[in-house]
């Protein structure tokens, strides 16, 4: 068969297939050209997951007779004015989302200028363009978008069911919402629930609004503001705190210029900012967005543009992970709200219709608090808070349960964690604040602390090394290796010396000597895939942690043992003073706070 | 079968044997010991797949005939009758029960037939000779500490066996290696294990071993071959697979151009090195060792609790020298030397460090230093 011209609207379904690949792409294709456009408003209705039906309304910009002539032809766009692909600052730049899409469905295009006296509309079936023709419609772009995909059958059978499609669709419209917070959102249509986002103001505070708006409102009252710089690169956005994780990455929002951007090196440098106060199986909830001259980063390495690269990806790594660790750093103790307010919750149900018996709720704060048992509760505890409950504590060796003979120093009451009160169950610290009150894992606040000790220790004096008399010789495959050998300053800082055993394997000379009795192959292994995950041996620093971590659980105050005022008190201001300490090493909240509020509300006294 | 023995003559044998069963098994028949009953003699057996040993006990046979038993519980009852009885062991027909008494106990055990029981010993054991109980202890109780226990290197998880030809003598060496410090003792070659293939003695057969030297002037007899070792200590037969794996080249990691001679009294080296450790709060931290010219200064930091040193009067001449090492690993060879000084030829903070009793003779320690 001789060599031939495909027909062009056959080309152009080629095309569709890189950039219309769901309808979820095509309905970001049709948003982001109305964010383009200025619009203020969108809103989107779906039928059948898209398939049916797709419709984009938009207060933007609007297009006139001549633009829409051009607009749905192939590589035609009003972007990128003066040619420069390296300087790119709309969403689109490409002029391939329009032709591609009505390329494989019906598309009807109404829009109006806002100079315009009159509006237009222009529409195609499967590639075929019909004349524009006037029309009637307000300043802004319409565009419907009907049976997606009926000319490809293929593409059609391998669409998921409508309910998926919807969520999926949904799922673009949170990521776009996220950077544009000023935009209103509405998004409505069948086999979903419709989501409907009004503007918010602009700045950080409108930012997390919109933010709280997406992920719920548990985010505002547990989101940290991030705000860094470094040359010339700015960070913005909220971080979760780390005790409000999850069990999946898919809360976690990345922003490169505005753009939503799923990309491998700013989600390793998350895990590696994080890697100190989540277990490894927990993700935190964030929305970042990075701001950086449009020439530094490349957006066109993907057809649907998840993914961008950096001309210098160490430094937007080192950013993150700086600006992140920062920020959790600072915000010291801040434990998760959430136990606090779901405390407050299961409480206030349990009293709900029954008699107000404070003494029948046990002290429970959230569900994932019940690995540690407690020991057996002293008899006169079993009575509650109550008055006379506190007269049974004078007859108990009173330095044990009474944290102050004396009234306490009322400046401790300023403190963030307050004055210790009592323990309660020999494991948990009762603290007083200004305005609340705060309730201790003895064990766990106590284990953080040792820990971070202990890391210091480790920065201080360096990793010791054990020289092995017998090198152990490790087999990977050679790019492995490249790898392994680029990074062999990083991995001798952290003990583990390597020395090139050929083009298949590499040999281990020195270990860290808190590892030396463990698999070092294995090890080695795990480095070199951390290394080609995310470009840091995170593995290997996590596995020193681990046996950090472990050390810590020994050498820490357990549960069950009584604690003196001064003990108690001495460990609050240490929390304090330790950045990091609201957690423990798994992501488990070391405190809960109540608020003075939230006790008056359990007892109907607002 | 109808057997009857003495109470303490059955517990001996059995606390030899039982201890080769692992607690918990998979296949049923590993958890009994095999009992035959023959010839004026008692038979007992245990096996892991790996060991067995085999121990016959002289008793009075009724009737002649085998079966398996639980070798834990059979343990414990015997353990718990009262010392000085007789115990007698029948098999109740075929019901796979067995009936053991003593005075007034009588204890109903369900037997499995002993014909599943697995059969180690059938192997050609080319070469045999003989040594002092007290030799083979010497070999094993001065290398067993260096066994890795790392399950990777699984070719060092044992001891290294072989004889070699030292200054036209024949020896015998044991060697053993965790990657990080090596062991090396050689006695004399007795009669006949010259030419014996260099064989792996896995950690477990190097411990049953140990524990079965009771009488150090007894003779053992050892047999090889290249799968299987057995040792013979009387009446008590231990065979053992051997570790299936090439054992590295270990002469290579003996150094032997260090040139810089330290003689220290070991008593007080271990127990200062135990004393400025005490500072350290991670495991296995690291004690600088710091010489110069008959000065050996030893310390230990710790950044959030303090510092320690501690100075010793030592035999040194050589240039001064800084190097680390895990105080475990010091003591740990410090407490296999016989004689009261060590030993120690250094070359370089990074290279490998010879260890050895004044005389030099028997036993050599390789240890790798640390970098702190």
């Amino acid at each position: 068969m001789p060599v031939r011209r495909l027909d062009p609207i056959l080309v152009d379904r080629i095309a569709a297939g890189e950039v219309v690949e769901r309808p979820a792409s095509a309905v970001k294709e049709l948003v982001e050209n109305a964010l383009d456009a200025g619009a203020r408003r969108v809103e989107i209705v779906i039928e059948q997951g898209g398939r049916k039906l797709i419709r984009v309304v938009d207060d933007g910009a609007g297009m006139s007779a001549a633009d829409l002539e051009l607009a749905v032809e192939r590589h035609a766009t009003s972007k990128i004015p003066d040619g420069d692909l390296s300087n790119i600052a709309t969403l689109g730049f490409r002029g391939e989302a329009l032709p591609s899409i009505a390329s494989v469905a019906h598309v009807e295009i109404h829009s109006r200028h806002a100079e315009s006296s009159h509006g237009s509309m222009i529409r195609v079936e499967d590639g075929r363009k019909r004349p524009v023709a006037p029309a009637a419609h307000s300043a802004g772009t319409r565009i419907e978008v009907r049976d997606l995909f009926a000319a490809t059958p293929a593409r059609l059978k391998f669409l998921k069911t409508d309910r998926t499609e919807a969520q999926a669709v949904a799922d673009i419209i949170k990521r776009l919402a996220m950077a544009h917070p000023q935009v209103r959102f509405a998004l409505t249509g069948d086999n979903l629930s419709g989501l409907e986002f009004s503007a918010c103001p602009q700045g950080p505070e409108g930012l997390l609004t919109r933010i709280s708006q997406v992920l719920g409102a548990e985010f505002r009252d547990n989101a940290l503001e991030v705000n860094a710089e470094r040359e010339g690169v700015r960070l913005t956005g909220f971080a979760g705190l780390p005790t409000y994780h999850r069990a999946n990455a898919q809360a976690q929002y990345f922003y490169v210029n505005g753009r939503p951007v799923r990309d491998k090196l700013l989600h390793g440098a998350l895990r590696a900012a994080y890697m100190d106060y989540l277990p490894s199986d927990r993700h935190p909830a964030l929305a970042l967005f990075v701001q950086c001259d449009p020439r530094i980063v490349d957006v066109n390495v993907h057809p649907a543009k998840a993914e961008v690269r950096f001309r210098d990806p160490g430094l937007i790594r080192g950013l993150i992970i700086g600006a992140l660790k920062q920020t959790l750093g600072e915000a010291m103790h801040r434990a998760t709200t959430t136990g606090g307010s779901r405390t407050i919750d299961t409480l206030a149900r349990r009293n709900f219709g029954s008699a107000p018996q404070f003494g029948a709720a046990p002290i429970r704060p959230a569900a994932n608090w019940d690995w540690r048992s407690s020991p057996a509760a002293p008899a006169p505890f079993n009575a509650g808070l109550a008055e006379a409950a506190q007269a049974a504590f004078s007859h108990m060796p009173a330095a044990d349960t009474r944290a102050h003979e004396s009234a306490p120093a009322p400046d401790l009451l300023d403190r963030p964690l307050g004055a210790a009160r009592a323990q309660v169950h020999d494991t948990y610290i009762l603290a007083q604040t200004r305005d609340g009150i705060v309730l201790v894992d003895q064990h766990a606040a106590h284990e953080r602390l040792v820990y971070e000790r202990l890391k210091r220790e480790r920065e201080a004096s360096g990793v010791a090394r054990q020289l092995l008399l017998i090198p152990i010789v490790v087999d990977l495959d050679s790019s492995e290796v490249d790898r392994v050998m680029d990074n062999r300053e990083a991995l001798a800082d952290l003990g583990l010396v390597v020395e090139s055993f050929g083009p298949g394997a590499v040999a281990v000379s020195e270990v860290p000597a808190l590892l030396k009795s463990g698999d070092i192959a294995r090890l080695v292994r795990d480095v070199a895939d951390t290394l080609a995950e995310n470009g840091s041996a995170t593995s290997l620093e996590r596995r020193l942690d681990h046996v950090l971590a472990t050390m810590a659980c020994h050498h820490s105050v357990r549960a069950g043992r009584r604690l003196t005022g001064e003990e108690m008190n001495a460990l609050l201001r240490e929390m304090e003073a330790t950045p990091g300490s609201g957690q423990c090493n798994h992501g488990r909240p070391t405190y809960v706070e109540l608020k003075l509020s939230d006790v008056e509300r359990l007892f109907g006294r607002k | 079968m109808k057997v009857t023995l003495e109470r303490g003559a059955l517990l001996k044998s059995l606390s030899h044997v039982h201890r080769v069963v692992e607690r918990r098994n998979t296949i049923p028949i590993l958890s009994n010991v095999l009992l035959q009953a023959k010839d004026g003699a008692l038979l007992l057996r245990a096996t892991d797949l790996d060991l067995e040993i085999t121990e016959s006990v002289a008793a009075d046979v009724g009737q002649a005939g085998a079966t398996t038993l639980p070798a834990h519980t059979l343990y414990d009852i015997v353990r718990k009758l009262p010392e000085g009885g007789q115990v007698s062991l029948e098999t109740a027909g075929d019901s796979g029960q067995l009936l053991l008494r003593s005075g007034r106990s009588r204890f109903n055990l369900q037997s499995l037939p002993e014909s599943d029981f697995p059969d180690l010993t059938a192997a050609d054991l080319t070469h045999r000779f003989s040594l002092p109980a007290a030799d083979l202890k010497k070999l094993i109780d001065k290398t067993q500490f260096a066994i890795s226990t790392e399950e990777t290197r699984y070719y060092l998880n044992g001891i290294f066996m072989h004889t070699t030809e030292v200054d036209g003598h024949m020896m015998l060496r044991a060697v053993a290696t965790d990657g990080h410090r090596l062991a090396r003792v050689e006695l004399p070659a007795p009669a006949g294990a010259a030419g014996m293939p260099g064989v792996i003695v896995p950690r477990k057969a190097v411990a049953e071993v140990q524990k079965l030297i009771e009488d150090l002037s007894a003779e053992v007899v050892v047999e090889m071959s290249t799968t299987k070792a057995r040792f013979t200590f009387g009446p008590v037969v231990l065979t053992s697979k051997l570790i299936d794996g090439t054992f590295p080249d270990y002469t290579r990691v003996i150094p032997v151009g260090n040139d810089k001679r330290l003689t220290v009294d070991c008593a007080p080296f271990a127990a200062a090195v135990d004393r400025v450790s005490t500072i350290s709060s991670e495991r296995g931290r690291a004690v600088k060792l710091a010489l110069s010219e008959g000065k050996l200064t030893l310390s230990v930091t710790n950044p959030d609790s303090g510092s320690a040193t501690e100075e010793l009067e030592v035999d040194y001449d050589a240039a001064p020298i800084d190097i680390g090492f895990n105080a475990r690993y010091l003591l740990d060879i410090t407490s296999q030397l016989d004689s009261d000084t060590a030993l120690f030829k250094l070359a370089d903070p990074g290279s490998p460090t010879v260890i050895q009793d004044r005389d030099g003779a028997a036993a050599l320690y390789v240890l790798m230093p640390m970098r702190v």
